[in-house]
């Protein structure tokens, strides 16, 4: 008899307490449980303090729960891996390293011999727009340019999983447009697997093909609502805005706000 | 400003401008009376006597002297200073056994070893070059240990998620995260040395910048006195230039990181 495989990506009844400077505990997330298929875009979407970024450094294997198991590809987390890539908030490149050199940084670590790092590193940087760019170095970027980079960097180990918190937040809305595009693109070309923190209503329901509602106090997930509209999803088309306004009441914000 | 004066609104114009403008007024005082040459020499005077000494050996004999002691007490106390900081900042329990007792040595000020070094090690190069090294170690340590201690942990997230851990890590992430406060620690260092080798020269010695000032007191010739210091000076700002070229080559990303340069 042969089980139907495992989703990519399962949460069972994950908790996560911290004790604040004062001693006190709080439930940054209680009782989740879902799970992720392979192919699926996921956004977790929610007002701050629901634990949208705790859930995401769970599965990432930086925080470990306190409660509960988190299973990627049939195996417990147990801490960071390549096979999990992440794009961070605030641009997490290295500084010291040009373009190139920060996004050949996991093929290095994965012991690639140099000629395969600099492929892989100039194919990931031309899949997000930058060709030219590889000499470069953070601090010669824009903040735009820097999230692509980061993007890239996190490609390079070709993870199976990307975990993207927040990654458009710092940027203007023009940037952030052009950036959603891009990630939508890529995604139709490698098929990877996303899971997205946002708390911008707007840019889950241009991402997702489902979108994770949470709520705080303790965090957990209160709606978990499926999103098949083709792409590009026009903002101004009436199912857009029909989901808009269900996902402001899902997160307890009036539509007047 | 008037228009003739802007070409010389450039910092090297300027600059120039204030070293022209002290030594001229230096030049001038001197030679018309205002102060007692025997006191404070013309600076014609000093540099004739520097060119003198530099064309029969003695000045470069000093020289390298001092420039050596310094050479190998500054690399000595820095590779330390380093090396500590480093390894206290990765390894708790080595701090907390450590950190009291350098923190009690740093709190000493290195000057006051002048004598004890010189009772340990006599006056030749080996308690000089002690000297020099526990004076550099110091701000050395402290630098390296709050560079690591303080690395942004995004970097080491980031590393993490991209398969970097243990001596990888270290290397490839903490060491260059940390490197513009390692490098403050050895370009302040750089200024201790200097003052720590006059000190121990002055002590004792038989070579050395610290000695001809010396003996130049003793046979009250104020110019050679004035070469030595000119000399000190030279030294000390050349090794701060290299050093910042040296920066500029091995770092392009540094200054620019922080935009509130010069």
């Amino acid at each position: 008899m042969t089980t139907p495989p495992e989703p990519l990506i399962v949460c069972d009844r994950v908790g996560h307490r911290y004790r604040s400077a004062l001693g006190r505990e709080t439930a940054a997330l209680s009782g989740v449980s879902l799970t992720i298929g392979a192919d699926e875009f996921v956004c977790l979407l929610g007002p701050s303090g629901c634990g949208k970024t705790t859930l995401l450094n769970l599965i990432a294997g930086f925080l470990a729960p306190s409660e509960g198991e988190i299973r990627v590809g049939g195996v417990v987390v147990g801490g960071p891996s390549p096979e999990r890539g992440v794009v961070f908030q605030d641009y997490s490149l290295f500084p010291w390293l040009t373009a190139r050199g920060n996004v050949a940084f996991g093929p290095r670590m994965a012991g690639r011999p140099a000629r395969e790092r600099r492929r892989l590193a100039e194919e990931c940087l031309a899949l997000v727009g930058l060709e030219g760019a590889g000499d470069r170095y953070p601090f010669e970027l824009s903040g735009g340019m820097k999230q692509r980079v980061a993007i890239a960097h996190a490609l390079a180990t070709e993870p199976a999983l990307l975990l993207m918190d927040e990654p458009f937040a710092a940027l203007d809305a023009m940037t952030r447009g052009a950036l959603q595009a891009q990630i939508l693109a890529i995604r139709a070309r490698e098929a990877r697997t996303i899971l997205f923190v946002t708390h911008n209503i707007a840019e889950a329901i241009a991402l997702g093909t489902r979108i994770l509602v949470m709520s705080p106090n303790p965090g957990r997930i209160a709606e978990d609502i499926p999103v098949d509209l083709p792409y590009p999803r026009r903002r101004t088309a009436p199912a857009f805005n029909a989901l808009y306004e269900r996902l402001t009441q899902a997160i307890g914000l009036s539509v007047a706000d | 400003m008037p228009r003739f004066l802007r070409p010389f609104d450039h910092p090297l114009a300027l600059g120039l401008l204030g070293v022209l403008a002290f030594f001229g007024g230096w030049e001038g005082g001197s030679r018309a009376g205002l102060v007692n040459p025997h006191i404070i020499p013309a600076p014609s005077t000093v540099f004739a006597s520097a060119w003198a000494m530099l064309a029969d050996g003695e000045l470069p004999g000093h020289l390298a002297a001092s420039l050596w002691r310094a050479a190998a007490g500054f690399t000595a106390g820095a590779a330390l200073g380093i090396l500590l900081g480093v390894a206290m900042a990765r390894l708790p329990r080595l701090h907390g056994v450590l950190n009291p007792l350098v923190q009690m040595f740093r709190a000493i000020p290195s000057l006051a070893f002048v004598p004890l070094a010189i009772f340990w090690f006599g006056i030749g190069e080996a308690s000089k070059i002690f000297l020099i090294a526990w004076g550099v170690f110091f701000p050395v340590w402290v630098n390296s240990f709050i560079g690591v201690r303080d690395v942004n942990p995004l970097f080491a997230r980031a590393a993490a998620s991209l398969g970097a851990g243990g001596w990888r890590l270290l290397l490839h992430v903490v060491l260059p995260a940390a490197l513009p406060f390692i490098v403050a620690g050895l370009r302040v260092s750089l200024s201790v040395a200097l003052v720590i080798l006059v000190a121990a020269e002055l002590a004792g010695a038989m070579r050395g910048v610290g000695y001809l000032i010396q003996l130049s007191q003793l046979v009250f010739r104020v110019d050679q006195m004035f070469v030595g210091l000119l000399a000190l000076g030279v030294m000390g700002f050349t090794a701060d230039a290299l050093f910042d070229l040296g920066v500029r080559r091995l770092m392009p990303w540094y200054g620019a990181e922080r935009k509130t340069g010069r």
